[in-house]
């Protein structure tokens, strides 16, 4: 009777063995969330019942970090204005991959109460990939950990691919926004 | 010699192990301190690895070389940590003054590699650093002269054995003084609030490590579990009389390191300046005045 | 002080026997607004600085389109007298041209800026007031301007969300106004406790 206990290793190819190492750093990676919390407009309100006792984000291993190096998820909570844009793609280019985007509100999806403003794009997902979007004017708190717990669940099913989307498609993630900002370069009168 | 070595990485890993399920066990209380559900017990671990799953960015050779040197000049010096009065890798080597000099090797590796990074915040952070270690290291030295001229020796071991000779009489009961300064001064080592000036999240954004991440990160957090195992067992052995088997030792360690996370968990962080100004104020005068007390007076509990 | 009028009446003597408002109002007691000529608007400034209007709170235009012409408002306030004064001065809309008023109050630089970049208004005399304030890289008419067109520009600039018409209809009643008629009956009875 052959004994079923010992694989021969020359049964898994590279790429098998490749994947089963990122599914291991996949169950680490959506069990410790770092949040870098780029609180940009009125959704920001909805963070603190979502971080402190009354929502819990740290028993899903979430947590609030200071810096984009160490952060995995940027959050991105309500409106963009054209000088905030320009400063969030400095930060999203600036976070360590794989690195995912969460907005929250309606201002990010189709411009919100302010779609009709001169200063205040659109649609996030043409300049920044955004892997979840929750929606509301503002969504409440159980939605925001909804959004959470459904960007763990991406991640388990390898669909939370938007930092390889904006490395392979580069260049119209440029070049839309070029079109729309005229120049990514921060000119800063304080920091000359 | 190759046994040796192999004990002390195994000393050395254990107490990496240890150190990360306390402080995952510690967010848990504090979880429930504050009426929720903490995170679970590994939580820690989950961290750690999956920062070093990240691919980073490096800024240079020196800053890739100062994380290595901070984590091997740590694991080099927790080789030499005895766990009970009887198991420690390298025996006749478990001096005090070895361990202080060869934390300074960590503390090096981490200020050189943050200021390769090229932040100015960095550089903040690595002077609060060094600041603070400035601060809270001259209280500390008073008092552990006193025990060494007490007890004669220097040795980790040879302390706990001799507490444990008077009929359990630790350090902490028979130099209460000393032992009070001795709990402020851990937490200056650790890093905790009130003194947790050097990380300060939200003024330096983090200070030293501002520009790590993925698996420099990673390579700093296993650095800083296995410096505060060193730290808190030098505690233990020093002032709660060691350990003759290992749940003894693991029940003091948890004991002193819940104590000291609980109290730093309802104070706010100080200015450098306050750190120095506190230090150097009464944990310094009481210091002294127990160490005065305890060589030419004479009056030990 | 001791004496007896109110601090809105003390503005309003003060402006009055030195200049000629063409038009005055106190909105409350605390409040008054002054339309001047355009020329006799840095005099002003000086004298109600002087008189202790230290505080230059807020300088801003409206725009009137038919008129041809920008309202510019300078308001100030007071420490001591509690009287928010509003100076009111009409300039011309296709040449706006005021001079700057930072000799008086130096921290209109800012606020000059501010004017420029949304309205087009020139402040000759201010080191600076051509240099872009709030927005960057801007290339269109200044946007508080009544005839730019924000809408048209978000569209132009910003694509929309296109969304997908994928659902059809299927009932065919009449109108809902029934059932709507007989819903909000129902919670008007129901107003008051009643059952």
């Amino acid at each position: 009777m052959k004994s079923t206990k010992f694989t021969p290793a020359s049964n898994l190819s590279k790429a098998e063995i490749d994947r089963k190492w990122w599914e291991i750093g996949d169950y680490f990676r959506r069990n410790s969330l770092w949040l870098l919390m780029y609180c940009t407009g009125c959704c920001a309100i909805e963070l603190p019942p979502a971080m402190t006792s009354a929502y819990d984000m740290e028993r899903l291993g979430m947590g609030p970090m200071a810096t984009p190096r160490q952060a995995d998820i940027l959050l991105v909570s309500g409106y963009l204005s054209l000088k905030t844009l320009r400063r969030l793609i400095y930060t999203y280019e600036q976070m360590s991959e794989p690195r995912y985007v969460v907005a929250l509100g309606s201002c990010p999806i189709n411009g919100g109460i302010y779609h009709d403003s001169h200063a205040v794009i659109n649609q996030l997902d043409q300049y920044v990939p955004v892997d979840v979007y929750v929606a509301g004017c503002m969504p409440n708190t159980e939605a925001v950990m909804n959004g959470f717990v459904d960007l763990m669940e991406q991640i388990k099913n390898k669909t939370a691919t938007g930092w390889l989307r904006y490395k392979n498609n580069n260049a119209w993630f440029k070049q839309n926004q070029i079109d729309s900002l005229g120049e990514v370069e921060v000119y800063d009168e304080f920091h000359e | 010699m190759i046994v040796s070595l192999l004990v002390g990485l195994g000393i050395a890993l254990f107490g990496f192990v240890l150190q990360t399920s306390v402080a995952g066990v510690n967010r848990k209380v504090v979880g429930r301190l504050q009426k929720r559900y903490g995170p679970r017990w590994y939580q820690e671990f989950l961290d750690i690895f999956k920062l070093l799953s990240k691919r980073s960015v490096s800024h240079g050779w020196i800053f890739d070389f100062g994380v290595i040197m901070a984590l091997g000049g740590i694991i080099g010096t927790a080789m030499f940590m005895p766990l009970t009065t009887s198991f420690s890798a390298f025996a006749p080597f478990d001096n005090f003054f070895i361990f202080v000099y060869l934390i300074a090797v960590g503390m090096l590796g981490m200020a050189m590699s943050a200021s390769g990074s090229g932040n100015p915040l960095a550089s903040i952070g690595v002077m609060r650093a060094l600041t603070t270690m400035l601060a809270y290291e001259v209280p500390f030295m008073i008092i552990v002269l006193t025990i060494i001229k007490l007890t004669g020796t220097s040795s980790l071991t040879g302390i706990a054995l001799w507490q444990q000779a008077q009929g359990n009489n630790w350090f902490i009961v028979a130099l209460p003084v000393g032992g009070i300064v001795a709990i402020l001064c851990l937490m200056g080592m650790l890093g905790k609030k009130p003194f947790e000036t050097y990380i300060a999240p939200a003024e330096i954004a983090s200070g030293p490590m501002v520009e790590y991440g993925g698996k420099q990160l990673g390579m700093l957090f296993i650095m800083h579990e296995i410096t505060v195992f060193i730290e808190v067992s030098l505690f233990v052995h020093l002032f709660l009389g060691g350990a003759n088997n290992i749940f003894e030792f693991l029940i003091k360690y948890f004991l002193v390191y819940t104590s000291v996370n609980l109290i730093s968990n309802v104070n706010g962080r100080f200015k450098i300046d306050q750190v120095v100004k506190f230090f150097y104020k009464w944990p310094l005068l009481l210091a002294s005045a127990q160490a005065i007390v305890a060589i030419y007076f004479g009056w030990v509990i | 002080m001791t004496s007896s009028m109110s601090n809105v009446e003390f503005v309003k003597d003060l402006v009055n026997k030195n200049f000629h408002p063409l038009s005055q109002e106190i909105l409350s007691p605390y409040q008054i607004s002054f339309v001047v000529e355009k020329d006799d608007v840095h005099q002003l400034l000086i004298v109600l600085k002087t008189a202790g209007w230290i505080q230059m709170s807020y300088l801003s235009a409206i725009d009137w389109p038919l008129e041809n012409k920008f309202e510019l408002i300078y308001i100030l306030m007071n420490w001591e007298k509690a009287v928010h004064v509003q100076i009111r001065s009409k300039i011309d809309r296709t040449v706006p041209i005021m001079n700057t008023i930072i000799p008086i109050f130096p921290g209109a630089k800012y606020y000059e800026r501010e004017c420029h970049e949304f309205f087009g208004i020139a402040f000759p005399g201010n080191p600076d007031y051509e240099k872009q304030l709030i927005l960057e890289g801007w290339d269109d008419i200044p946007p508080l301007r009544k005839d730019f067109d924000p809408r048209a520009y978000s569209e132009r600039k910003f694509p929309q969300r296109v969304y997908t018409e994928d659902f059809s209809v299927t009932n065919n009643e009449p109108s809902k106004q029934a059932k709507r008629a007989a819903r909000k009956q129902r919670a008007e009875s129901l107003r008051g406790g009643k059952k």
